[in-house]
């Protein structure tokens, strides 16, 4: 056997593997198979959303171009964000890595419900496919947001509307599924604080997915009915009120913009101890501080109604929660930084993105604190100085902690690994690219660029809209630049799939149960069911499980 | 699909039925999460609202809508009998209270659809006001809600008469029960909503 | 007769009839420990604040009218 290999000889009383092309790869019940289907699709749905960026970027790379008229411009940008957050964001980091990891990682054989596992899935693509069919009858231009009246000017609000609400009973599934499997599954001897990180993650999103989710439906039916059937729920003229819109769209959509960074939070908390080879600094505080990061989201919507005419006594303690938040994200900051001070950092892929991630979130979330003062908001509420903030958090944060997972699980989901060298020219360039697109975005904010604008020659005097002017032209070069870097992660993921360098059981020399079966897992994951006997992070001592034969000293690969 | 309910060992199916009870308990709350968030617009837009009801309208019958409610909480009790003479073995009691249950459950639909007809009459309609609007979406997502317990109830009579459950292991029945008297809570808070208060 | 009143007798009594069973079982089921007899004791309980609050419309003390 190589070394750090297991192994593994299948076991009685499971069930027989799936036989044929259809059973194996499309109508899969196997978590892991579902996960691939996951990644491809919201794969393609990024691939999209970024061409519609692009296009977008284009448009505003001069004060009055002529690229896409103002109706296309909204379309865009609607379509652009829907499309990252529901189909793109969501989906891999619950679905896929949720899927892929989780399961593995309580040593478990499946989810607890692989027929909704694998129904969940299948309502992703027609989601997609009407979300991006809207085009053709006129697509929503209101904005991910879809603030009435303006969104219910457009017809394509209602196919929108659909294609959410599918997604919605997807990820409401999803989080039921997870919750179960995590509270019923785990292997014995797995209690709550032996668990990885990443299920602490998972578990937190499940809630929040499988609570808050339900409140995102009955908005979209509501929006739907409004369109359709001219039921007055957000119409003033007849009794209703736009504000609530905003107040079920956003108890919702807060909570999701957790369920787009808390796994990306587990993710960073397994690659940092994997290559310091050390235990993690504040195992319990990570854990809890996910737990009241999750509660704390519920309690801070109305952040992002500062301008909607709201009581002032309601915005105040809005305001304060809003920033206390920043304090169980800070004690993850500093507990992750911690672990890495004076260790004997790996510095491979996977870390490099992680520590993209580290300076990127964090200043996303600097900028989060300022917008959460109610006098900063009004002056910064729909400018780029918005825009940046929420793309340093999401694409700083979500984004990169998805690339630090995919180029870590690469090998273990696949079976081989994933060319170093192209991994490191795919990080300095995405990271470089992605500050120099993103970070003059605040100042342009803070001299008042509006959000959701196709032109903006008439919003600023001359002199001042040259500056704006070279500086969109800046940020148009590098965003095709961050698009660009993309393509070196495509080619690795292609050339490593044709026959890439084959990856053992464990290439990394980690300690949590994915990596002590083979790569990529047999059908039943684990040929017995391991006994846990000790936390996952405790380098040094023994593998803290009963009945798997790996050798703990054994030299990474890598 | 799903584990028979005869085929496996003690063991397993406890197991197995331990995981389906918190999956379903949990989809219960967030289908109450759904209808807390529509209660939640119906209370926003009548605080907003100058005067509530809207001026001229028809107002419900109440009187009505207390028998019906009525009805809908016996056949949440003749549920919970039928659940009770399954478990002590009694197959003709459990028939009879189950068919008693959907007998019930239909007709209060039957006296939400007159209830509806004379609103509708009298020019309370669901995209008039946002009294309209609101009664209608949430009485209607409860009726339903109602209607597929109806074929929820009808499904496990069949699966009854087929032999599938017995009385150690009849989960489907125990879903069953559970999702009729979280339809019957529903109403409670539906009836105080637009009734009483 | 009038039409409400036969609604209220019919409410009145309902009330009492379901409301005394629902207080019935859930004194039998009350003993009881697992988490759907936990649940299946709470829906007693609200369907029991049912029938008080259809008893209290019935006898005109509440309800819009």
């Amino acid at each position: 056997m190589a070394v750090g290999e297991v192994a593994v000889e299948p076991q009685e009383h499971i069930h027989p593997p799936p036989t044929g092309f259809v059973s194996k790869y499309i109508i899969s019940f196997d978590h892991k198979v579902i996960a691939v289907q996951y990644f491809i699709t919201s794969g393609l749905f990024f691939v999209l959303a970024g061409l519609l960026a692009e296009l977008m970027r284009a448009q505003l790379s001069g004060p009055h171009n002529n690229v896409l008229s103002p109706t296309t411009y909204n379309e865009a940008f609607t379509v652009h964000g829907s499309a990252m957050v529901w189909l793109v964001t969501i989906p891999i980091l619950t679905g896929a890595f949720g899927n892929l990891v989780m399961p593995l990682q309580i040593g478990a054989r499946d989810v607890a419900f692989p027929w909704l596992n694998m129904f969940s899935f299948w309502l992703f693509p027609p989601a997609g496919i009407l979300l991006f069919g809207s085009f053709l009858v006129g697509a929503p231009q209101a904005g991910w947001t879809e603030y009435p009246p303006v969104s219910l000017m457009t017809p394509g609000t209602a196919m929108w509307s659909a294609a959410i609400f599918l997604i919605g009973v997807s990820s409401t599934i999803t989080g039921i599924n997870f919750l179960v499997t995590v509270i019923k599954m785990r292997a014995p001897g797995m209690t709550w604080t032996r668990m990885p990180l990443f299920v602490w993650a998972t578990v937190v999103t499940a809630f929040l997915s499988a609570i808050a989710t339900a409140n995102l439906s009955a908005a979209l039916a509501g929006l739907f009915i409004a369109q359709i059937f001219h039921i007055p729920f957000f119409d003033p003229a007849r009794g209703g009120s736009p504000v609530l819109w905003q107040h079920v769209f956003w108890f919702y959509s807060h909570p999701a913009v957790y369920i787009m960074i808390l796994p990306a939070f587990g993710i960073i908390s397994e690659v940092i101890p994997t290559f310091v080879r050390r235990p993690i600094f504040g195992y319990k505080a990570i854990a809890y501080s996910s737990v009241g990061i999750g509660l704390i989201s519920f309690m801070v919507w109305a952040h992002h109604m500062f301008t909607s005419g709201l009581a002032q006594w309601v915005q105040l303690p809005f305001m304060i929660l809003t920033m206390a938040v920043a304090i169980p994200t800070g004690i993850k900051i500093f507990s992750w930084v911690t672990t890495l001070w004076r260790g004997r950092i790996r510095l491979t892929s996977p870390l490099l993105f992680v520590m993209g991630f580290l300076s990127t979130f964090t200043f996303g979330g600097v900028t989060g604190v300022f917008l959460a003062s109610v006098p900063v908001d009004i002056h910064e509420h729909a400018t780029y100085f918005v825009v940046a903030h929420l793309h340093y958090v999401l694409f700083g944060g979500s984004m990169f902690g998805i690339f630090a997972g995919l180029y870590y699980w690469w090998p273990k989901m696949t079976g081989r690994l994933l060319d170093e060298r192209l991994g490191k020219w795919h990080f300095w360039l995405m990271f470089i690219a992605f500050n120099a697109t993103f970070l003059p975005m605040h100042w342009i904010g803070l001299l008042g660029m509006p959000r959701r604008v196709a032109t903006y020659f008439a919003q600023f005097d001359p002199e001042l809209l040259r500056t704006i002017s070279a500086t969109n032209l800046f940020i148009t070069i590098s965003a095709f630049v961050l698009g660009a870097s993309m393509l070196i992660f495509a080619y690795n993921a292609l050339r490593s799939a044709r026959g890439g360098e084959r990856a053992g059981s464990n290439p990394w020399g980690a300690r949590t149960l994915e990596w002590m079966t083979t790569s990529p897992p047999p059908y039943y994951n684990f040929a017995e069911i391991p006994i846990v006997l000790s936390g996952p992070y405790e380098y040094g001592k023994p593998l803290p499980y009963a009945n798997i034969k790996q050798d703990p000293d054994a030299v990474p690969l890598h | 699909m799903a584990t028979h309910a005869l085929h496996v060992d003690d063991a397993l199916y406890e197991e197995v039925r331990g995981h389906r009870l918190l999956g379903f308990l949990l989809f219960l709350i967030s289908d109450s999460i759904l209808f807390m968030s529509f209660i939640f617009g119906y209370l926003y837009n009548r605080a907003a609202a100058p005067v509530w009801p809207p001026p001229g309208l028809e107002r419900p019958d109440v009187f009505l809508a207390a028998v019906n409610s009525i009805v809908l909480f016996g056949s949440g009790v003749t549920m919970h009998f039928a659940m009770e003479s399954m478990r002590h073995e009694n197959r003709k009691r459990f028939v009879g209270f189950v068919l008693a249950t959907i007998v019930l459950g239909l007709m209060f639909l039957g006296g939400q659809v007159i209830e509806y007809t004379t609103l509708i009459r009298h020019d309370v309609t669901w995209n008039g006001t946002t009294f309209g609007a609101s009664f209608f979406t949430l009485t209607g997502m409860h009726g339903f809600h109602v209607f597929i317990g109806v074929i929820f109830l009808i499904t496990v009579l069949i699966q009854t008469l087929k032999g599938v459950y017995t009385t150690q292991r009849h989960f489907g029945l125990t879903a069953a029960t559970l999702y009729w008297h979280f339809v019957d809570v529903i109403w409670v808070a539906l009836f105080s909503l637009f009734y009483v208060y | 007769m009038d039409i409400h009143l036969i609604e209220k007798i019919l409410a009145f009594i309902g009330a009492l009839v379901v409301g005394f069973f629902a207080v019935k079982s859930l004194i039998a089921e009350w003993p009881k420990i697992n988490l759907e007899d936990h649940v299946t004791k709470v829906m007693m309980v609200l369907l029991t604040i049912g029938c008080i609050i259809v008893l209290l419309v019935a006898v005109n003390v509440w309800g819009r009218v």
